[in-house]
């Protein structure tokens, strides 16, 4: 099963001065309470306002296949971290953890945090990484 | 000098003294977010209503909205209308535009990162444009310093919302606005109307921090992407008495969903003992 429940996990609020005005309210979208992990691999990368998109392929505990869409931040703030529209590609294989959509059949996530397996790259694990 | 000649001359002559005794607002300005956050930044659970004097229409709205809707194509990149876009995550730039002969301030000029927005503040006395003249996410505004106060009026405003959590505005809604500066903070205070979707008028402040240095995120490159695929023409939304989470704030929160929903009438202390009333009843009801 590649679909695992893990505990919450902690917000860290930072200062948002370039953070991106969300277009909808990440606690009215997601189920904060609740973090689960996907393995799949990179079918698209949004890297945009208000929010960059994360597009997952992922199999289920039944193997089907469902594409994930993992919202990310803004450019502004991922480009304070680093990130760019060149850090992720199609095709890479990723673990990701986030809060799932309110909605199970949108497979939609709030991204929490993102490891390539080809090179270890990764993001969410220090504090700074995260966005508003 | 005749004495219509020296009136004349001090008038000349005191009048530059005067403008020039204005507060300067002029500069980058980034919000401070302490006050409100979960409502203007990450937002908050659906449901939240408190604080507004929402009407009738804007419950009705409200009951039906479903957060994905501005995941459609359509609706990604719309701007925060005037009274939406100063609450939430932004920083702004103010310039003065002034007469080439006078030197007098003609307009406020104001840029806001967040969606690219201009807007210009007449500070000339001009008239406003009729009411059928076209509406734009910032408005028409004019300005006059009342003091060290810097007073906005702004009309002919697009239908938007005052909360992500569904409370809509009309372009009907009219606001005036208040600048003070204290040193290198500035406060913001907003004063709503909106016969629509208000039933008295909605007050908010913000306060905001001058920039000594400035940074390069004046750009806001929304982009149009399916960011969640969805069928063609489905538009998320719920029938009336069927949203399952119009009850998340009040869960969240303790608090009856009656007095979430009020109002108005729930934003005064005179509400209190009602809201008292409400969760004894509430109580009484865990219970049994």
């Amino acid at each position: 099963m590649r679909i695992v429940l893990l505990a919450p996990l902690l917000a860290v609020a930072l200062a948002a001065g370039s953070a991106a005005a969300p277009h909808h309210s990440f606690a009215a979208t997601y189920d904060q309470q609740e973090t689960i992990r996907i393995e799949g691999r990179i079918v698209q990368f949004q890297f945009r306002n208000p929010h960059s998109y994360v597009h997952v392929e992922a199999p289920d505990a039944d193997g089907q296949v469902w594409r994930w869409a993992i919202e990310w931040g803004g450019t502004g703030q991922l480009g304070q971290q680093g990130v760019t529209s060149q850090t992720l590609q199609p095709g890479d294989e990723v673990t990701v953890t986030g809060n799932p959509g309110h909605n199970p059949g949108d497979h939609r996530l709030l991204m929490r945090t993102l490891h390539r397996t080809s090179d270890g790259f990764g993001w969410g694990q220090r504090p700074d990484e995260v966005f508003d | 000098m005749s004495g219509r000649g020296l009136g004349l001359f001090m008038i000349l002559a005191l009048g530059p003294v005067a403008a020039q005794a204005q507060l300067g607002i002029s500069g980058e300005w980034a919000g401070q977010y302490h006050e409100d956050r979960d409502d203007r930044v990450p937002g908050d659970v659906n449901g939240d209503f408190t604080g507004v004097p929402i009407s009738d229409a804007a419950r009705r709205y409200a009951e039906a909205w479903d957060v994905r809707r501005v995941s459609l194509i359509e609706h990604q990149c719309q701007p925060y209308s005037l009274p939406h876009i100063y609450r939430g995550p932004l920083q702004f730039r103010i310039w003065e535009e002034k007469h080439p002969d006078t030197q007098e301030i003609v307009a406020y000029n104001v840029y806001i990162g967040t969606y690219m927005q201009s807007r210009k503040i007449w500070m000339d006395g001009r008239e406003r444009p009729p009411d059928y003249a076209p509406h734009t996410f910032m408005g028409f505004s004019t300005g006059r310093w009342n003091g060290d106060v810097l007073t906005v009026e702004t009309t002919h405003i697009k239908k938007e919302f005052y909360r992500r959590s569904g409370l809509p505005s009309s372009d009907r809604t009219t606001v005036v606005e208040h600048y003070i500066r204290h040193g290198n903070l500035l406060s913001h205070v907003m004063i709503i109307d909106d016969p629509v979707y208000l039933t008295e008028p909605y007050v908010n402040s913000q306060e905001f921090v001058r920039m000594e240095r400035g940074n390069q995120n004046w750009l806001y490159n929304c982009e149009y992407v399916m960011e969640v695929p969805t069928p063609k023409n489905d538009v998320p939304h719920f029938l009336p008495g069927e949203n399952p989470f119009l009850g998340d704030f009040s869960e969240k929160f303790g608090l009856p969903l009656e007095a979430v929903f009020r109002g108005a009438e729930a934003t005064y202390p005179e509400y209190m003992p009602r809201i008292e009333e409400l969760t004894d009843e509430m109580s009484e009801a865990s219970e049994r």
